[in-house]
């Protein structure tokens, strides 16, 4: 029965790969080098202290190993130089649900199922994601769910799953908000339910075991003989959660594989991804949590009217990944008054933890979201850290991308200006060392500037899917139109927020 | 099924998910019909002598802490190591001395120049003279009497919930509450003197799942707090579900018609939902049984295994020359050993472990109370026949729009009505035809317990159940009857009569300072005191 379920996941991977590979040329054109490269940028924003105007970055073997002015490199490196343009670190994108197969799943508890086995490589959204400058991504299964799939962190980049693994097994997606088919009273249920049935089964199997050593123990009694030693020692129950005692009786690889990824939830050694689309679903992910000892190791993903709840997630410290939308608009059920509220300012006043998400299918991607809240007046160093160093803590990764330091991912993207300006464009992309992106080489790209079909192209446009070539028409308003000012391009991002709501 | 009365109670409860709150795991379970006020009181009374022997040292830590201006849990230092659910969550340790001139202590017991003195959320003392201790605020009024309850409401229950047509029996409407948008709801209701309510979704499913008992306080919006019992009751509901999907008819000329879904209950429907009914609390006394001979079965099993090792061990010295013995023979013949069968008594299975049924033992041991919402007189009768010989089932009626037809039964029984006495138009067809505004009077006189209540559907109607006890009234419902109803005989009703319900000694201060008598057209609410705050002032209304 697995295998089908699993089969159910993977199943378009191989297929999409021989059609898209002509598609993803462009992108990745470069071939991969060693990993070996030193950027020049006019400035270098490191998120990782002031920007340094003329600096240098070197990356070996995929890692930054100095960042800073003058510095030295070595002598073969390949050197790339953009006096002109901002050296920024790739953006981090804190859960994502784009990019698999299929985002939910039908069963209520799917914690053995992984994402692995769903991520497609060659999708579009990849591709788009490169080419707004996101460079780390958490795919988690969607919030249709109790409890979800185990997530992975990827890199846009690579043609295998493998390949483009940044740390696998990044956590499992639960939710507190109601699947469909069920309300707030039976989702609850479903996920006490989880828990409880995995104790219980603990508890059973412990059992069991012990039955048996007893029975052995009175066998060997009547026949005169020596009771056999207890060969197979297992671990004892870890976490900070409730513990079935005597665990160790049973070597881990006896343990149901369905069950296996829950234990590893509430033994703490798994990170929990809950989504809530209501300030009470918040009162229910932390009871959950709470009661079964993985609260240290929850991000709670919420909906924009989740605000409400911000005082009770800052009581716990729980970090949280913040929907694409970022106004919560709510009519007062008395004067019938509407009022707006800016979702990660009340977060920022409270001091909670957050992270940013890009809107999917509009192409408001991270730096657009990141310069909403510059809009609404929170200071660039709270908007940025949003979308990268927080986002890279909540993730677990912030000793490996978020900033331009020293022993982190060489991750870097070029601007050609300021990263959130909506005058700006992502230049180029260098992936773990590789350059993966370059806008002048970029079809779609060009397709879209110039409307006229890329030279030699044909063949593609007449075999292709043409429908994918829509798609990138959304980014215009990443277009600077002429003698657009900066107070414009505010209004302009308000303009679209009202559409959205 | 003539041996569910001989069943030994267990007297530990299953130890998931559904255990009550630990302060109610105190006394023993043993409750045997709703008429039966035994552990009610006995519950009071321990709690009046722990309170009594915790008085002075509740004031003095209060007091200590008001002086120093510090924010002492009020909750750690009365009771320690015993967290109470529903404790109010106020920070602030406030004195009240309150002094009427008429505290009405429940419906019949009115004692005259009568102060009560709150402190902690709950009512410490009650005497003609309490002096007024240092920083408390003193207020006076002419009667004072215990706030309604609303048995039968919506109040809080998330829309979600409150449609579920899934809802399974261990399944929880205090799972299902939504706290954060409904302070004007909660205001208005406060306002109107109700200040708990036993709140139940999923009325629109034959099985409606575990209603609670939430205080409504507007700053309680944690669950925690608010809640006073999770699991107040398990609910019913017969004749009103609905998405039934399409049915075919048979037309005259032979044809088959399609109808399509939402056709009225008829009578058949009703007859096999209250089979559904009795069927599921024969399930969970089922099991039940199967749970308690398990654990008998399983300690006879124990004991014998027990005995066995020992014997065993004693017996091991020899069992162990005569395998050598036989090992010994066996090398010499040049065969193998073969070792001696053993053989002992199997352990006994346990039974599968399952949630909803655990629920519905619950209610088949009468442990919480099983309400059922039915109207039409044919299914109250057939509930009535069905449930008679569950001897510990606490049965309570919702709706009984027809239900004068079986008050002989009812009253008999001791089954309480909980009568929504709602001016519902007459002109739509549904359960609720039938009904009276006179149907709770009427009730009343012929001896049925009967209660108030809003009927659970809109979150708002609750704000109107005084009004709707006074409609009551008027058309012959006793008011002392319909006092009682909105207060003690809601909350006894519903397992928390040692929390709220009446003004007396160690019980939450829930009540209302009043110019007048309560449920007077012209009387107003001056006070509301809900959890010993002061919910609702003059300056409110």
């Amino acid at each position: 029965m697995k295998n089908q379920k699993l089969g159910t996941l993977a199943r378009t991977a191989v297929a999409t790969c021989l059609a898209a590979t002509a598609l993803t040329a462009a992108t990745n054109a470069m071939p991969f080098s060693d990993g070996n490269i030193v950027i020049k940028a006019g400035q270098v924003i490191t998120l990782d202290g002031e920007p340094i105007e003329n600096g240098t970055i070197v990356i070996e073997n995929g890692r930054i190993t100095a960042v800073g002015k003058d510095i030295k490199y070595p002598w073969n490196a390949e050197v790339k130089e953009y006096p002109n343009s901002v050296a920024f670190p790739g953006f981090v994108e804190a859960l994502t649900n784009s990019g698999m197969d299929r985002a939910n799943e039908n069963i209520d508890v799917a914690a053995f199922l992984n994402v692995k086995d769903s991520i497609d490589p060659v999708s579009f959204y990849f591709e788009d994601s490169l080419r707004s400058g996101v460079t780390t991504l958490n795919v988690q299964q969607g919030g249709s769910c109790v409890v979800g799939g185990m997530g992975y962190i990827v890199k846009p980049v690579g043609m295998t799953v493998e390949e483009m693994t940044v740390q696998p097994n990044s956590g499992i997606a639960m939710s507190a908000a109601p699947k469909s088919g069920k309300s707030r009273a039976t989702q609850t249920l479903a996920l006490r339910q989880t828990f409880d049935d995995l104790r219980r089964y603990l508890e059973g199997v412990v059992q069991e075991k012990r039955d048996g050593v007893d029975l052995a123990t009175r066998e060997a009694l009547y026949q005169g003989r020596e009771a056999d030693e207890e060969t197979s020692k297992g671990r004892p129950m870890g976490g900070n959660g409730w513990k079935v005692s005597n665990l160790e009786m049973i070597p881990r690889w006896e343990i149901d594989e369905k069950k296996a990824p829950l234990l590893g939830i509430v033994e703490g050694k798994t990170a929990v991804f809950f989504y809530c689309s209501t300030p009470g679903d918040v009162q229910t992910a932390i009871r959950t949590a709470k009661d079964n000892g993985f609260l240290n190791r929850t991000v709670l993903c919420l909906s924009s009217g989740c605000w409400k709840a911000a005082d009770l997630i800052k009581q716990h410290n729980i970090p949280v990944i913040l929907s694409s939308v970022l106004t919560h608009v709510e009519r007062d059920p008395v004067t019938g008054e509407e009022k707006e509220t800016f979702v990660p300012a009340v977060f920022q006043d409270k001091g909670v933890r957050f992270a940013l998400r890009s809107a999917g299918t509009s192409g408001k991607s991270l730096w657009y979201q990141a310069a909403l809240c510059v809009g609404h007046g929170m200071t660039r160093e709270q908007a940025l850290a949003a979308v990268t160093t927080t986002a890279a803590e909540i993730t677990g990764l912030s000793n490996r991308v978020g900033s331009l330091a020293p022993g982190k991912d060489g991750n870097v993207v070029i601007f050609s200006g300021d990263p959130l300006s909506v005058m700006s464009n992502v230049e180029q992309v260098v992936v773990e060392g590789n350059h993966v992106y370059d806008r002048s080489t970029d079809v779609r790209m060009r397709h879209l500037e110039t409307g006229a079909q890329p030279e030699n192209t044909s063949a593609e446009m007449e075999t292709g899917t043409p429908h994918k070539h829509d798609e990138p028409e959304e980014k215009d308003d990443k277009e600077p139109d002429e003698g657009e000012n900066e107070e414009e391009k505010d209004d302009d991002h308000e303009g679209h927020e009202d559409e959205e709501n | 099924m003539t041996g569910s009365a001989d069943l030994p109670l267990l007297s530990d409860p299953p130890s998931y998910g559904t255990g009550r709150p630990p302060f109610q795991c105190e006394f023993p379970i043993a409750i045997a019909n709703p008429a039966d006020t035994n552990r009610l009181s006995l519950t009071g009374v321990t709690r009046v002598r722990r309170i009594k022997r915790m008085r002075s040292k509740v004031i003095w830590s209060s007091l200590v802490s008001l002086a120093c201006g510090l924010s002492v849990s009020p909750m750690g230092s009365a009771f320690p190591g015993l967290e109470l659910p529903g404790a109010p969550a106020s920070e602030d340790p406030a004195v009240y001395v309150i002094r009427a001139e008429k505290l009405i202590e429940r419906p019949g017991v009115v004692h005259e120049n009568t102060s009560v003195l709150i402190s902690d959320g709950r009512i410490l003392e009650i005497g003609p003279d309490i002096a007024l201790p240092d920083g408390a605020t003193e207020l006076k009024g002419a009667v004072v009497c215990a706030s309604f309850i609303d048995p039968w409401s919506a109040l809080g229950v998330d829309n979600g919930v409150l449609a579920d047509t899934k809802m399974a029996e261990s399944a929880r409407t205090a799972d299902g509450l939504n706290l954060f948008d409904v302070d004007h709801l909660f205001q208005e209701a406060l306002r109107a003197g109700v200040t708990s309510a036993r709140v139940q979704g999923g009325w629109q499913g034959k099985v409606c799942g575990l209603g609670a008992f939430v205080r409504l306080d507007p700053t309680l919006n944690d669950p925690k707090h608010a809640v006073l019992l999770p699991d107040a009751d398990l609910a019913m509901s017969v004749g009103h579900s609905v998405n039934r999907g399409a049915t075919f008819q048979r037309m005259g000329d032979g044809t088959f018609q399609m109808i399509s879904g939402d056709r009225p209950t008829d009578v058949f429907d009703r007859v096999s939902e209250i089979e559904a009914v009795v069927s599921s609390v024969e399930a969970g006394e089922a099991y039940r049984r199967a749970e308690v001979e398990y654990k008998f079965k399983l300690k006879e099993w124990q004991e014998a295994i027990a005995e066995k090792q020992e014997e065993l061990e004693d017996d091991f010295k020899k069992a162990k020359k005569d395998r050598d013995k036989k090992v010994k023979k066996a090398k010499e013949d040049g065969k193998e050993h073969k070792e001696s069968k053993y053989k002992e008594d199997k352990k006994p299975r346990e039974p599968k472990f399952n949630e909803d049924k655990a629920a519905l033992a619950r209610v088949a041991e009468g442990e919480i109370p099983l309400v059922v919402e039915v109207h039409r007189s044919s299914a109250i009768r057939n509930l009535l026949a069905g449930t008679e010989r569950f001897s510990r089932l606490r049965l309570v009626i919702a709706g009984g729009s027809e239900a004068l037809s079986c008050a002989e039964d009812l009253a008999e029984r001791g089954i309480p009505v909980i009568v929504w006495p709602s001016l519902r138009g007459t002109t739509k067809k549904d359960e609720f035809t039938g009904a009276t505004l006179s149907l709770a009077g009427e009730l009343a006189a012929a001896g049925v317990p009967v209660l108030l209540g809003s009927g659970g559907r809109d979150a708002d109607t609750t704000r109107d159940l005084p009004l709707l006890a006074q409609l009551a009234v008027g058309h012959g419902l006793e008011k002392e009857q319909a006092l009682e109803a909105l207060t003690i005989g809601a909350a006894r009703a519903f397992d928390v009569a040692d929390r709220v319900g009446s003004v007396e000694l160690g019980k939450d201060a829930d009540l209302l300072i009043l110019d007048g008598m309560p449920l007077e057209p012209f009387t107003k609410i001056q006070y509301v005191f809900c959890g010993g705050r002061p919910a609702v002032t003059p300056e409110d209304n």
